[in-house]
């Protein structure tokens, strides 16, 4: 809606520029009118509502089967699977889609909560995480088989789970995790939806940042933080052979960065293990040196993002480096430097960042004088 | 996301036969267990004895969650991997552990059974002289209904659980025994 409104603006001051024709007016109108928006308030309420449907079912069947045979409940189950895929198909032959969508959700929450309900029937009480991969897996076929989106997305809200509730139990990497997402990235590709593509991102994101607390004795982020940093090489100079592929550079290098400076934020701030603290000899210089790489990286993001048009990659600068000197303060308060200090240090490095923004930008705008 | 009207039902009709298939897999699966398992008979652990069936399930523990490290025999198993137990029915007919191992032991002996479990939390450090098992078989939800008979009977009462256990160490829970009594028995369907 947003981009619309924006785009209205500008087309206006060009017509009246003179850069753009009126049939290249309308053309451009028509083709904005003919984009379906990406992901509206009816589709959101559309999933909850299934989702909740779901397991209103679900909880009124549960509460529900007092004398009723185990045959009987299995029954009841399967009719309302068959059921939410059966209203999936009706719906999307008469072109709704949204709500087609909504009721593949459905049937997805209906097989999760049919798991629990025959674990519970027959006193099952195995690995618990075992029985959300099964769900997992059923949303993430659901997903292959449909190209649905809104399966894809549960999917991998499942596959997380699944990831976090292993390691809490097992803490440790796991890397099983891998072969799901390989899984969940191979259909999202079939499925060709750039939002999907994001979620399958993120999810490896979340897999990823707190990787380091399971391998190398619980402090392995140097790992996680090498594979940012390399993925923001390959995003930064690689970018012309990536995009061969589809306009894939700027997120990665968006994200890539948001996982190397979440690796450095926890070396500095969050694993206090790894490096020798601030009392201790060498603490100061360790802060200091991770201070200056982090902050280096954020420059270089805020650089990249400038020049290349990547707003993503400046927002991640600018909240990153907020985060970074809040932290730092609250850090080193009342030991490294004193308040005033403190803020003197602060306000040189923002004010150079703001000389070097303004430099940069200057070139960037050579031909205007 | 376009496809195709009737690659999209069927599809769906895919997805819904394989997902009742793995639902349906679980059922079979548990049925041939409570059928042709083996029947082993535990009793259970006071783990909070007042309104014991009162609540959605109970927690169940047993003799044989506490397995001697000393009963250890071949490679130490991985931190959280699965267990086998191989327990001996002793002449007064209890059940106790005799065999702790990280692989399925391939002998049995006579009036012996091999249960499959995880430790409870990790596999302890090298001086701790004991693993808490769990067997799968620690929870039992109250099947509605039953709770308050139940809840009467087993009062200062002696309870036991009726067991099936399959060839690969997998246990179920069949039954609940209150002093040498079968008074609750899992229906199949």
């Amino acid at each position: 809606m947003w981009y619309r409104a924006r785009v209205e603006r500008d087309l206006r001051r060009w017509r009246e520029a003179g850069f753009i024709t009126d049939a290249g007016l309308d053309g451009i109108r028509n083709e904005l009118g003919q984009r379906k928006s990406g992901f509206g308030a009816a589709q959101a309420f559309a999933m909850l509502g299934a989702v909740l449907f779901g397991f209103a079912i679900m909880s009124f069947v549960a509460a529900n089967w007092e004398g009723m045979s185990k045959l009987m409940r299995l029954v009841i189950l399967f009719v309302t699977l068959w059921g939410c895929y059966a209203a999936a198909a009706a719906l999307f032959a008469r072109k709704h889609e949204i709500f087609g969508q909504a009721a593949i959700v459905g049937g997805i929450a209906v097989y999760g909560a049919s798991i629990m309900l025959i674990a519970q029937m027959y006193h099952m009480d195995g690995n618990p995480p075992d029985a959300v991969l099964m769900w997992a897996l059923g949303a993430l076929l659901t997903a292959f088989l449909t190209r649905s989106g809104a399966a894809l997305a549960s999917a991998l809200v499942l596959g997380v789970v699944w990831s976090v509730y292993e390691r809490s139990i097992t803490d440790a990497a796991h890397l099983g995790f891998l072969a799901f997402w390989l899984a969940a990235f191979g259909v999202a590709m079939d499925q060709k939806w750039r939002p999907g593509l994001h979620l399958v991102a993120i999810s490896l994101i979340i897999w990823l940042v707190p990787l380091g607390f399971f391998i190398l004795g619980g402090h392995g982020h140097w790992v996680p933080l090498a594979i940012g940093l390399a993925a923001a090489a390959a995003a930064s100079f690689g970018a012309k052979a990536l995009d061969n592929v589809g306009p894939i550079s700027p997120a990665l290098f968006v994200y890539a960065v948001g996982i190397a400076f979440a690796e450095l934020f926890v070396l500095q701030f969050i694993d206090e293990r790894v490096m020798p603290t601030l009392s201790q000899p060498g603490g100061i210089m360790a802060l200091v040196m991770l201070a200056i790489v982090s902050l280096a990286l954020l420059l270089a993001a805020m650089a990249w993002g400038v020049q290349h048009d990547n707003t993503g990659a400046v927002w991640l600068a600018y909240a990153g480096f907020a985060l970074e000197i809040f932290s730092l303060y609250v850090k080193t308060f009342g030991s490294l430097l004193n308040t005033s200090l403190f803020f003197l240090v602060a306000a040189l490095i923002v004010t150079g960042l703001a000389w070097f923004a303004y430099r940069l930008h200057n070139r960037n705008l050579p031909a205007v004088s | 996301m376009k496809m195709p009207r009737i690659t999209l039902a069927l599809g769906l009709v895919i997805a819904a036969v394989l997902q009742t298939a793995v639902l349906a897999w679980m059922v079979i699966d548990r049925t041939r267990l409570l059928k042709t398992g083996q029947e082993v008979v535990l009793p259970i652990l006071p783990v909070d004895p007042r309104d014991l069936f009162r609540g959605q399930y109970v927690r169940l523990g047993y003799d044989i969650s506490n397995v001697p490290i000393a009963l250890l025999e071949g490679p130490r198993p991985t931190p959280t991997g699965v267990l086998y137990v191989t327990i001996a029915q002793q002449s007064d007919g209890t059940w106790k552990p005799v065999r702790l191992s990280g692989s399925k032991p391939q002998t049995v002996g006579d009036k012996q059974v091999v249960l499959k479990g995880r430790p409870a939390f990790r596999f302890p450090r090298e001086n701790a002289t004991a693993v808490f098992v769990r067997y799968g078989i620690e929870r039992f939800f109250v099947p509605e209904g039953e709770g308050p008979r139940l809840e009467d009977m087993a009062r200062d009462k002696k309870l036991s659980v009726l067991l099936a256990v399959d060839g690969s160490g997998t246990a179920a829970i069949k039954g609940i025994i209150i002093d040498g009594k079968l008074q609750y028995s899992e229906r199949l369907l």
